[in-house]
């Protein structure tokens, strides 16, 4: 089943076009990256999930419904632009927020006060926020995105402004949130993060999809890469697109930078040489990182972060 | 609980736990009750006590009945319009009380001394009172109580022997009739006074000068009378002279309900203005500054991931009301508790002109025309709020909606206490950004019912049009960023519900 679905969905601004003709799924369970560089369309595309803003055309489903606050019992949801009351305890803060999704007093409470003690926010419970330090403050706001326990949880660039142990924190909640079952949808420019984290993933450029599935389909959209070391030019072999000496031979022995055709398997290369006699000293593949498959797909003009 | 009344709660707790809001709340308390303080250091207290030495046995009689006509007079005008509010004239068509308030003279306060005074008509009226009526209380307590000299003091050695003897009971109290009381003055009459020039003599610590000119006044009288009999006039021509008064016609207040009216109109509605000014003024600041902090503070989106737009706009004005209402309620008790519980100045505006609003129309279109001022310039606010980043944004703004609000309000609150009828009050009346401070103006005044509905319909209507096309604005402006919107970008949002 899907959690969230986006039909041909368009949303304008005036003149400007943030999101065009944006069609994805996301399944439920697992962990969903949004992957785009700055104006890619992500933030647009969540905010018309949570029903912030409308799309100008196409179709929006979020848990089997239309977008809207008949969903919040299930949803959570963290900004990227981040903040709190500032007069507010922690405490308070985070029941508020469950409350104004549906909670009753008391479930909000215990939800509440469990979540401030699983984040160590325990002694600052009843202080109000502007007392905190920035750190604690997004620990905050998580727990608000967490109190109702969600079904389906947004993060929208969660990772900013964290420093790298909160980011190793944030990373294992997300995981543990996945294995208990909800389904994460987070935006990221960061590579490194969707990388680990992604179980699919959906690639934006300017409002418009290039890519969506898993981590695994997106490197085989990149052409196979591997190095040999060979005494004759592997060029003509079958499925290599092109071989480049990597330097002077050395005793006879030359490395190759290989590239292959697209959709050719370097296991069949492999195979052809030893069958065919292709005398090798290496065969080393290449696996592509996720950023060798965004500049791929998207162009090295988007600003993303490796 | 709906998620609308969660946000009334929590803008209410963000604004109640501000000094502002605690420092316009008890502001008005302060006032009273600095008022009330500074009457009790100024002015006298409610009643003094005196002693009266008459060597010669002729004069105190005299004297101490005019001091008697004089507090019966005023028991007189608060007994007639006790009468009247309690539609008990009936009971005693003849009695001097029974035709409503008016100016008495002496005559009639010498009328009704001799048909019983207060406890006679107070038997008349007994039977005929409604259950709710209130007991009768005079407005004032008797201004002077005569007691006996001190123990000790001589009264037959002389004016001088009597003064030296008074000077320390003067500086205190002593016990009267009505519990003790500082002793104001002391008269010595001396025995051959009117023979000789002898002066009569009077020790006074400052607070008596009614008294004094009552004395004086009596015994002026009773020389000049003396002097004309010695001149050889009769006992008739005597007595017609004596019995002369200028004669004086007083008219009552005009048509309406007389005295009631005009206080009405001259005190409760004005300051109910005053009221809504101040309040929806300095509340509306603390609902910009809340507004201005959530969008600051980056809090619009998670909010609105779990509320709507217009949701998040009632609850906002449900909880910036909550506050308006708490602060009037709390400000009317303070109010009624200074009127009926203190004597003062305060008190003595406050209690008849409460009193006064004895229908209860007044006091519905009065809390309905306040609401509705509330609510139709803190919708103002908030939308300037959700155009605003900052404080600084929001006085642009703020600036000129101030200026347009306030300079025909106050130009017609003066006009109004001239005459609340007069052009300028009555076509803002009309206006309905000013008809709930101009129809409090005039609502003392005797505003007639179809104005009331007319102008309460036209403001019905203007507060649903506000709402929607201001609640447009809210929504579309709420995750707005950048530069401050333009007048033309304001037109286009409110035109099109959909945009942003």
């Amino acid at each position: 089943m899907s959690v969230l679905s986006l039909d041909h969905v368009v949303k304008r601004f005036g003149d400007f076009t943030a999101v065009n003709d944006l069609s994805f799924s996301v399944p439920e369970g697992g962990i969903f990256g949004f992957l785009g560089g700055n104006g890619a369309g992500k933030t647009t595309s969540l905010r018309m999930a949570l029903d912030i803003i409308r799309p100008t055309s196409g179709k929006i489903e979020v848990l089997g419904r239309a977008p809207g606050r008949e969903n919040a019992a299930q949803v959570g949801f963290l900004p990227e632009e981040r903040g709190l009351y500032r007069r507010m305890s922690v405490l308070d803060t985070v029941v508020y927020f469950g409350r104004l999704k549906g909670m009753a007093s008391a479930a909000a409470n215990k939800a509440a006060q469990g979540l401030i003690e699983r984040f160590g926010l325990g002694p600052w419970s009843n202080q109000t926020v502007d007392k905190l330090s920035k750190g604690m403050s997004q620990k905050v706001q998580l727990a608000t995105a967490l109190v109702n326990a969600p079904r389906l949880l947004i993060l929208d660039e969660p990772f900013s402004g964290l420093d790298p142990v909160n980011q190793a924190v944030l990373e294992e909640l997300v995981l543990e949130m996945a294995r208990g079952g909800s389904t994460v949808v987070f935006s990221t420019h960061v590579m490194q993060h969707a990388e680990r984290l992604s179980d699919r993933l959906l690639l934006l450029s300017r409002g418009r999809k290039v890519f969506e599935g898993t981590q695994e389909e997106s490197r085989a959209t990149l052409p196979g890469r591997l190095v040999l070391t060979s005494r004759a030019d592997p060029g003509a072999l079958a499925g290599v697109a092109s071989a480049t000496a990597a330097g002077a031979a050395n005793d006879g022995w030359t490395d190759w930078n290989v590239e292959l055709n697209p959709g050719a398997d370097a296991g069949d290369l492999l195979q052809a040489c030893t069958t065919g006699g292709f005398a090798l000293r290496r065969f080393e593949t290449h696996k592509p990182s996720l950023h060798d498959v965004f500049l791929h797909l998207v162009g090295a003009d988007q600003e993303i972060v490796k | 609980m709906s998620r609308t009344l969660l946000i009334a709660m929590r803008e209410y707790r963000q604004i109640a736990a501000t000094r502002g809001f605690w420092v316009m709340l008890l502001m008005i308390p302060l006032i009273i009750a600095v008022s009330q303080f500074a009457t009790r250091l100024i002015a006298p207290q409610g009643n003094v006590a005196y002693v009266l030495v008459d060597a010669t046995g002729q004069y105190a009689p005299a004297i101490q009945h005019r001091l008697e006509v004089t507090y019966q007079r005023q028991v007189l005008g608060d007994l007639a319009a006790y009468a009247q509010k309690w539609k008990v004239g009936s009971a005693a068509p003849g009695a001097v009380w029974a035709s409503g308030p008016r100016w008495f003279s002496d005559a009639d306060a010498e009328a009704f001394i001799a048909q019983g005074g207060l406890p006679a008509a107070l038997r008349q009226i007994a039977p005929r009172l409604p259950a709710e009526a209130t007991p009768f209380k005079p407005s004032e307590p008797r201004d002077y109580i005569s007691v006996d000299p001190p123990a000790g003091v001589p009264i037959d050695q002389g004016p001088d022997a009597f003064g030296a003897a008074m000077a320390a009971p003067l500086q205190g109290d002593v016990m009267t009739s009505v519990g003790k009381r500082p002793l104001s003055v002391a008269i010595y009459i001396p025995k051959d006074f009117g023979a000789s020039a002898d002066p009569v003599h009077i020790w006074n610590n400052g607070r008596s000068s009614g008294l004094i000119d009552t004395v004086r006044g009596e015994l002026t009288g009773r020389l000049r009378l003396q002097a004309l009999q010695a001149s050889g006039l009769s006992p008739d021509a005597f007595a017609r002279i004596e019995g002369l008064n200028a004669p004086i016609a007083v008219a009552a207040p005009p048509a309406g309900k007389g005295r009631a009216q005009v206080i009405v109109r001259s005190l409760v509605p004005l300051a109910m203005v005053y009221l809504l000014l101040i309040t929806v003024m300095v509340t509306g600041a603390l609902m910009l500054q809340g507004v201005i902090e959530e969008r600051s503070n980056k809090l619009m989106e998670s909010v609105l991931a779990c509320v709507r737009p217009s949701e998040l706009m009632q609850g906002k004005l449900l909880g910036i009301g909550g506050v308006g209402l708490t602060t009037v309620l709390f400000w009317a008790g303070c109010a009624v508790a200074a009127a009926f519980s203190t004597h003062g100045v305060a008190a003595d505006f406050l209690k008849p002109s409460l009193m006064a609003l004895d229908h209860p129309w007044i006091w519905a279109a009065m809390i309905f025309y306040f609401l509705a001022g509330y609510l139709v310039i803190s919708m103002i606010y908030l939308a300037i709020g959700s155009m605003s980043d900052s404080m600084q944004d929001a006085q642009a703004y703020l600036m000129p909606v101030v200026m347009i609000i306030m300079l025909p309000t106050v130009l017609m609150m003066a006009a109004s206490a001239q005459n609340p009828n007069g052009v300028l009050p009555q076509v803002l009346s009309w206006i309905p950004i000013y008809t709930p401070f101009a129809m409090l103006a005039r609502l003392g005044s005797g505003v007639s019912p179809i104005e009331i509905l007319g102008t309460g319909a036209l403001l019905v209507v203007f507060i649903v049009v506000e709402l929607t096309l201001l609640g447009r604005l809210f929504q579309a402006s709420l995750l707005r960023t950048g530069q401050p919107m333009k007048l033309g970008d304001m037109v286009r949002l409110v035109r099109q519900p959909e945009a942003g």
